[in-house]
């Protein structure tokens, strides 16, 4: 302890010693085009490389240096490197506007650009990606999608064919935390998970943390994926869009006030079930599947150092069977934001945030008319505050608080229905609370570290009514809570630590740990992603998910940056998992909590990435060699056996390449081991009819899986008013039958045997989209 | 309350393009010994079946296993010791099942004792089995409806079996319970994926009042058949079974009452 407290003496000592006799350069940078902020761009002074540092994600950049002449130097991929003369002798705000290359191919280096912040800094485990970067490759549906691309980096899986949802070195769908604008996205999928609730036309960023995750998030164990949404260009009006064969979008904006403020509305919209309404038949013509979704965003900034941001999301899923069921879900999402500049060097940035996702479920047959609701909610305060001490020098501290309601589900029987009750389960309420801080520090030239701490606090509120279970998931006890009594508080300690030691100018050692709680746990037992899985809080049963993470890496730049290289190794340690008993019965059950299991989890990796940045052809090769595993007193004898998302294998190559100024060629190659699965190995039968016997919890593997998928642009004439281009994609392209399920039957030819039957989803789905922007 | 079915049907119909039956490497495993049988409240004799699991790629015999000492025991101080009636099937003598009354299992066989408890639960009244006809998606269906009060107050679990034309229809395991439903006037569909009948069969519908753990055991085997289509448990495993010993299989104490109607 007396060591640490050492440590921070002389952090902070450093931080004071720094104020200095020192002047700051500030300010915040921008696309030169549409006047969007850049996020993440590299700034330094030429003079003294120690003082880079990124822009945050606001396009907010500080740089403190003793008073001279320096060359301002401020670089981002897919930008032409700008440079500015500056005489700092006071403090000093500088706005930069940066240039878009026009194309791949006129790409020129600069030598005296350094590009090699993925070497440098102590981040480690973290994968970006702009709507820019994704914008040639293959797609199904002919619907960009950033997770579906964010699937092909290394240690991110795929969680089903064609699918959105993703597991992250190991963990679950739902310990990743997915943002959008900082606001939860409880459901991140459309259909069932084909499409993802994200619109590219509306995205700027998308970081993913899979490593060393910052400690201003918290609440997930395995990823934090940080999606930031386009603010509108604040220089003139535009209008783009794509029409394909299954969805269409629209994107409409512009200045509020040229250069101070700017609005973005996008919109989306399958429209693939209008072929049900050529039928005849009533039922199927009356039968619905689509959704929409609308992004919209505005922005405006109230002096020099006030901006203000507005931005939502809403989104909804509609299914339906003729007239006897329906379901329709979605995300709702509300973000304000105020960025203020005390200082030069003091960014302060405050939240307001709004998020529900919400199902609803009709169903009518004969005199039945019955309605099932469930929704989560959370409010959310966010302090966020960025202190630029000096040189790599940056401190950041917070509060969060957020308010969760879940509503686990309520079921409306119309009076005259049969069959059915009206049956509540109470709703649950839950605080989740949390102060951090993290420093990022140059000790030396070489030598960079960030380490930090999240102190979370996650209070189970009533009203309720609270159960003890005994083993056999029959109620024992009873605790009765009212309105705002506090039922449990569970406070965790999360440190996060990263360095890196630069050991030439182009490669780098790293090393991180993190730990990470989870205060909201996704029932979900089925082997898809479904809309009516339900989240739940921790409680007096369920305790938080704690895990804890180590990695190394050796990062490595070759040919003046044109190639990034990585290797990370992680380890990962898993508390209080969650696992179901079997038959267990997850909806509408006020006693849902006794038909769950708690254990343990393992995971670990090697990681291998290589990525050639820029010039005709680029892309990548990502390769993860992995294993996953779990441990329950009450499956397979308490024995580690490997978790359903346990993939040994899994590769992933990219291929963009430039023909010409009108052509553009993208494939990518997909290749991973099946999932672990329990099979039967015997039979008997039961009324006639076979039934199997399991001998053990995912004792086998699903036949691996392999996909290819090619994709052209063809670019349309471009003037100064229009810009088009055609998509074309083929995915699944040699039309492989990758097992999606395997399941078991009686044989219906030969009542004397049973047979395997395996169900594949895509094979050969073409696309086309166009796609066209007016100026 | 299986609300996923029609959700799972529209994703087959959209996206499903392929099924084909492969040919898996599965383990071979050492026969395990599977009792089943039953009680009711009609007139015995009652058969209890004892025989072995098979590998998955056998042929569906299933090799009985004779000479066991099989006996079933009442409440009320009853015991009968059943006789193999013919290769692994051993049959009572003169019990007689009475609904509220719990009868015990006994089995010793290959060296192993293995016991089963099963309360009959109260009769309930089986009022009409009806016909739903359903179209949509190019298919036509007819289901059957059983219709009746479920007593308010207690929890109650119900297992149905259809005999089309004289065959039982074994490709559907039908239950319900009133966990939704408490004391209201049930009208449930039997359910069946896709067209089995047809007008003018002879439909006759069984209709068993079962006790907690036998549901339990059919609601799990109903789960069990694979990692299968969307939807379908992430972990499929043996159903619990109310036998203790390790034996596979049920032993259910339930009432049972039939319908029989004309498919129009």
């Amino acid at each position: 302890m007396s060591k640490w407290f050492f440590l921070f003496i002389i952090l902070l000592s450093e931080s004071v010693s720094y104020g200095q006799n020192r002047h700051t350069i500030s300010g915040i940078i921008k696309e030169s085009r549409t006047g969007e902020s850049l996020i993440g761009a590299t700034v330094y002074l030429l003079e003294l490389p120690r003082t880079a540092s990124l822009s945050n994600s606001y396009g907010f950049y500080s740089i403190s240096a003793p008073k001279g002449n320096y060359t301002l130097i401020i670089s981002f991929s897919g930008f032409i490197p700008d440079s500015v003369k500056i005489n700092l002798d006071k403090d000093l705000s500088q706005p930069i506007e940066m240039v878009q290359r026009n194309t791949e191919l006129q790409e020129v280096v600069v030598s005296s650009v350094r590009q090699t912040d993925n070497v440098r800094k102590p981040l480690m485990g973290v994968l970006k990606l702009s709507a820019k970067e994704i914008q040639d490759m293959p797609v199904i549906f002919g619907e960009k999608d950033i997770l579906k691309s964010l699937q092909l980096l290394p240690g991110v899986q795929s969680a089903g064919d064609g699918g959105s949802g993703f597991y992250v070195r190991g963990g679950t769908t739902d310990q990743n935390l997915i943002l959008l604008d900082e606001a939860t996205v409880y459901n991140p999928s459309h259909l069932l998970g084909f499409f993802s609730t994200f619109n590219s036309d509306a995205i700027k960023d998308v970081t993913l943390y899979k490593g060393a995750i910052p400690a201003e998030y918290g609440g997930r164990l395995a990823s934090v994926l940080d999606v930031r949404m386009n603010d509108g260009n604040s220089k003139e009006y535009q209008v783009s869009g794509g029409l394909g064969l299954i969805s269409s979008r629209l994107n409409v904006e512009g200045p509020i006030e040229k250069d101070n403020g700017s609005f973005i509305v996008s919109a989306r919209r399958t429209y693939a079930d209008l072929f049900l309404k050529l039928s005849k038949d009533t039922n199927t013509k009356n039968s619905s599947l689509y959704f929409y979704d609308i992004n919209a965003k505005a922005n405006y900034k109230l002096g020099d150092k006030d901006h203000i941001y507005l931005s939502g999301y809403f989104g909804k899923d509609f299914l339906g069977l003729g007239n006897s069921f329906g379901i329709d879900y979605g995300n709702t999402t509300a973000t304000f934001r105020w960025n203020h500049i005390f200082n030069s060097r003091l960014f302060s940035n405050t939240s307001l945030i709004y998020s529900k996702y919400n199902y609803d479920i009709d169903v009518t047959s004969g005199n039945n008319d019955v309605a099932i609701n469930s929704f989560i909610r959370d409010y959310h305060f966010k302090e966020d505050m960025q202190y630029f001490v000096g040189s790599g020098n940056k401190i950041n501290f917070g509060l969060d608080v957020i308010g969760i309601t879940t509503s686990p589900g309520v079921i409306t029987a119309a009076p005259q229905s049969d069959n059915f009750n009206s049956i509540s389960v109470p709703d649950k309420h839950a605080i989740e609370s949390a102060l951090y801080f993290s420093q990022e520090i140059a000790l030396s030239e070489k030598l960079n570290i960030n380490y930090g701490l999240r102190a979370g606090l996650f209070t189970v509120l009533g009203p309720g009514a609270f159960y003890t279970y005994d083993s056999a998931g029959y109620a024992v006890d009873t605790a009765n809570y009212g309105s705002g009594q506090i039922v449990k508080n569970y406070f965790n300690l999360e440190p996060r630590f990263s360095m890196s030691y630069q050991l030439t100018g182009n490669s780098s050692v790293k090393f991180a740990y993190a730990r990470t709680t989870q205060n909201l746990h996704l029932l979900s037992n089925s082997t898809s992603s479904n809309p009516t899985d339900v989240w739940i809080p921790s409680s007096n049963n369920v305790k938080p998910e704690i895990a804890d993470q180590v990695s190394v890496g050796w990062f490595r730049n070759f040919k003046e940056n044109q190639y990034e290289f990585s290797t990370e190794i992680y380890y990962r340690n898993m508390q209080n998992q969650i696992d179901y008993k079997n038959g267990a019965q997850l909806i509408a059950n006020v006693n849902v909590e006794s038909q769950l299991i708690f254990g343990k989890g393992r995971s670990y990796g090697l990681e291998l990435f290589i990525k050639k940045k820029y010039g005709q052809l680029s892309g990548w090769i990502s390769y993860t060699l992995s294993r996953t595993e779990r441990q329950f007193t009450q499956v397979n004898n308490d024995s580690w056996y490997p978790a359903n998302q346990d993939r040994t294998n899994n590769l992933a190559v990219v291929g963009i390449y430039k023909l010409n100024k009108k052509w553009t060629l993208s494939a990518d190659l997909v290749y991973y081991t099946g999932n672990a699965v329990s099979w039967p190995s015997g039979k008997y039968e039961v009324n006639g009819q076979a039934a199997f016997v399991y001998v053990e919890r995912n004792g086998y593997r699903m036949p691996s899986y392999n996909r290819l998928d090619i994709g052209v642009t063809l670019q349309g004439k471009k003037t100064k008013k229009f810009e088009s281009n055609w998509n074309f994609s083929l995915y699944n392209a040699y039309g492989r039958e990758n097992p999606y399920s395997i399941s078991f039957q009686q044989d219906p030819g030969d009542p004397s045997k049973t047979q395997a039957v395996q169900w594949s989803l895509f094979r050969w789905v073409p696309s086309v989209t166009y796609n066209f922007k007016f100026l | 309350m299986k609300v996923l079915t029609p959700i799972t049907f529209i994703l087959i119909f959209l996206f499903y393009s392929c099924q084909k039956v492969v040919t898996l490497k599965l383990n071979t495993i050492p026969p395990q010994i599977v009792i089943q049988g039953e009680v009711t409240d009609s007139a015995g004799p009652y058969s209890i079946t004892i025989n072995q699991t098979v590998d998955f790629y056998a042929d569906n015999v299933f090799p009985p296993v004779s000479g066991a000492i099989v006996k079933i025991s009442d409440d009320e101080g009853y015991t009968d010791s059943l006789t193999e009636f013919s290769p692994g099937i051993y049959s009572t003598h003169g019990l007689q099942g009475k609904a509220g009354h719990t009868y015990t299992l006994s089995v010793f066989a290959q060296n192993t004792n293995y016991s089963a408890v099963s309360t009959m639960p109260m009769p309930v009244k089986l009022d009409s089995v009806t016909l739903e006809i359903t179209s949509g998606f190019g298919m036509q269906r007819i289901n059957a409806i059983v219709n009746f009060q479920d007593p308010p107050g207690i929890a109650n679990y119900y297992q149905f079996q259809e005999y089309i034309n004289g065959q039982l229809f074994n490709k559907e395991i039908f239950i319900f319970d009133d966990r939704l439903s408490d004391g209201k006037y049930i009208s449930a569909t039997l359910r069946t994926d896709s067209s089995y009948l047809k007008s003018g069969d002879q439909l006759k519908v069984n209709m068993f009042s079962i006790d907690q753990n036998v549901y339990n055991y059919f609601l799990q085997l109903r789960q069990s058949s694979g990692t299968g289509a969307f939807n379908s448990t992430a972990s499929p495993a043996n159903p619990t079974s109310n036998i203790s010993g390790g034996a596979l299989g049920y032993f259910s104490a339930h009432t049972t009452q039939s319908q029989i109607i004309t498919v129009y």
